[in-house]
């Protein structure tokens, strides 16, 4: 119920379903009119027709009787009796049929006197007859001479019957206003309710139009959507990539420096000689293996604790100018080699042990941060020489 | 169909990242320990361009090479070691054994470099 355009749609086809109604109850109203008007209409005839037949069977009475008179015959005297009765009759049915209309009651009535005035007549004329009193019967019927009363009832009957047809031509005139007025209410509401369909169909058809535009929207934005998602999936695809590459490269980096290192210390290690590495303080900072098995000293007992604890250059021999200053250290501070110098080691227990000093600067791009010495165990025999 | 490259290196953890490489890098690898390994791939499996060290558990690089060669002449070598040699030493000695030597320092972007070069890769 949220949908603007459902909101529409119920409000006109609540405005048709009210139309409908409206015209539903106009048009039965109308026809309940009709109906009435045409029971009206039928009774009213009915009237006339009777009262027509009153003034047929008064003439056929009027007729019978005075053939009766003529001939004396008791066939005509039974034929006037019957048409008399028939003018009793068809009197008592008008006045049923006019009994609930108070006004043609009235009028009934009044033709009524007249029509039992002139019925009293005959049966005094039939009567006169049958009794054979020819005078009486021609003082009667010269008394009824030019038949007045029967004109009389001619001109109620006529009267009657005239304002019967001009009251069924105003109920003729109501009764076509009112099909009128039935009719142009239908059609009315019919073209009312045309046009709020068409209002219905209308709005039904925006209401799609803008749904159709709304998912075309939605699928252009999903396009959309779907585009970037489908870059940035390329994208990190291609950063991680990127950095699984550069992680492959790290790894490799780190791999291949220690294999390298690895390397280096297998060389270093696998060398015969003494090798000390020095700081620029004479510090031994890493010995190879052939120190630890010439001296029986570990590296722990020789690593931060100065070379001359194991190793000294033998002096100068008697006579020659003691040095100044301590040669190793010279040889690092003016940066230059040492070359096969007789020296000394002195091992875990004393034993001093003849070798060949050699002293390399170690180099970090032209500064001396350092040095390595390397020990050529003199071969036994050869000290003397050394 | 992609090159075959064959990784000769006793240590698992370099031919590893080797093969892993070059493998992200489109190409198909074969990586073994042994010089007897790598002269049984190229009997069965001929590889279109070879990467080896040069100090083997159970031969001397360079020998396998020469062996590697003769059973695959045309097909180039690169020297990838922890070696190192002088400039002078690789122009005038590697240069006739392999098409190519790195150290094993080189980064991977290098190597890929001259496997690409190699193997006259358009993307080299």
């Amino acid at each position: 119920m949220n949908d603007p355009t459902i909101r529409r749609v119920l409000v006109f086809f609540l405005l048709i379903a009210a139309v409908l109604i409206v015209i539903a109850v106009q048009t039965a109203r109308n026809l309940s009119r009709s109906v009435a008007s045409s029971d009206w209409v039928n009774h009213t005839h009915a009237v006339i027709l009777e009262v027509e037949a009153l003034r047929a069977s008064l003439y056929v009475g009027d007729g019978a009787v005075h053939t009766y008179v003529l001939t004396g015959d008791t066939r005509d005297r039974a034929a006037s009796s019957e048409a008399i009765a028939d003018v009793a009759e068809q009197g008592e049915i008008a006045q049923a049929l006019t009994r609930n209309e108070p006004a043609q009651y009235e009028r009934i009535l009044q033709l009524e006197s007249l029509v039992t005035q002139r019925v009293e007549f005959y049966q005094a004329v039939l009567a006169a007859r049958q009794a054979g009193d020819i005078e009486k019967v021609r003082t009667l019927l010269a008394a009824d001479a030019g038949r007045a009363a029967l004109r009389d009832i001619q001109r109620k009957i006529e009267l009657l019957k005239n304002e019967e047809l001009a009251l069924l031509t105003e109920r003729d005139t109501v009764s076509y206003i009112q099909a009128q007025t039935t009719r142009w209410t239908v059609w009315a509401g019919v073209a009312l309710d045309v046009l709020l369909l068409g209002g219905v169909a209308w709005l039904i058809r925006d209401g799609l139009a803008a749904r159709r535009r709304a998912a075309a929207a939605m699928q252009e934005d999903n396009v959309r959507l779907e585009a970037r998602v489908q870059e940035r999936t390329a994208e990190l695809a291609a950063a991680n990539a990127r950095l699984s590459t550069e992680n492959l490269e790290r790894q490799w980096a780190n791999q291949a420096l220690e294999h390298q290192l690895h390397y280096n210390q297998l060389i270093v290690d696998s060398i015969d000689d003494l090798v000390f590495v020095l700081t620029k303080a004479l510090n031994i900072s890493r010995v190879n293996p052939a120190v630890v098995h010439l001296t029986g000293l570990e590296p722990s007992a020789l690593i931060n604790r100065p070379l001359a604890r194991v190793v000294r250059l033998v002096a100068a021999p008697p006579g020659a100018a003691a040095p100044l200053l301590d040669p190793i250290a010279q040889a690092l501070k003016d940066g230059h080699d040492l070359r096969d110098q007789p020296a000394i080691v002195e091992d875990q227990r004393g034993r001093q042990i003849p070798v060949r000093f050699t002293l390399f600067p170690l180099r970090d791009r032209d500064k001396v941060v350092g040095g390595i010495v390397t020990l050529q165990i003199v071969p036994p025999g050869a000290e003397a020489k050394a | 169909m992609k090159q075959h490259i064959l990784i000769v290196d006793d240590e698992a953890d370099i031919r590893d990242l080797l093969a892993q490489f070059l493998t992200v890098s489109g190409y198909r690898t074969t990586a073994v320990a042994s010089a007897a390994e790598a002269l049984l791939v190229g009997h069965q499996d001929p590889p279109d361009l070879i990467v080896a060290d040069l100090q083997l558990e159970d031969a001397d690089g360079l020998e396998m090479i020469a062996e590697l060669k003769a059973l695959l002449p045309d097909k180039p070598v690169i020297l990838l070691t922890g070696v190192l040699f002088d400039p002078e030493v690789v122009r005038d000695v590697l240069s006739t054994k392999v098409a190519c030597y790195l150290e094993k320092t080189s980064s991977l972007e290098r190597i890929l470099e001259a496997v690409r070069r190699l193997l006259g890769d358009c993307r080299a």
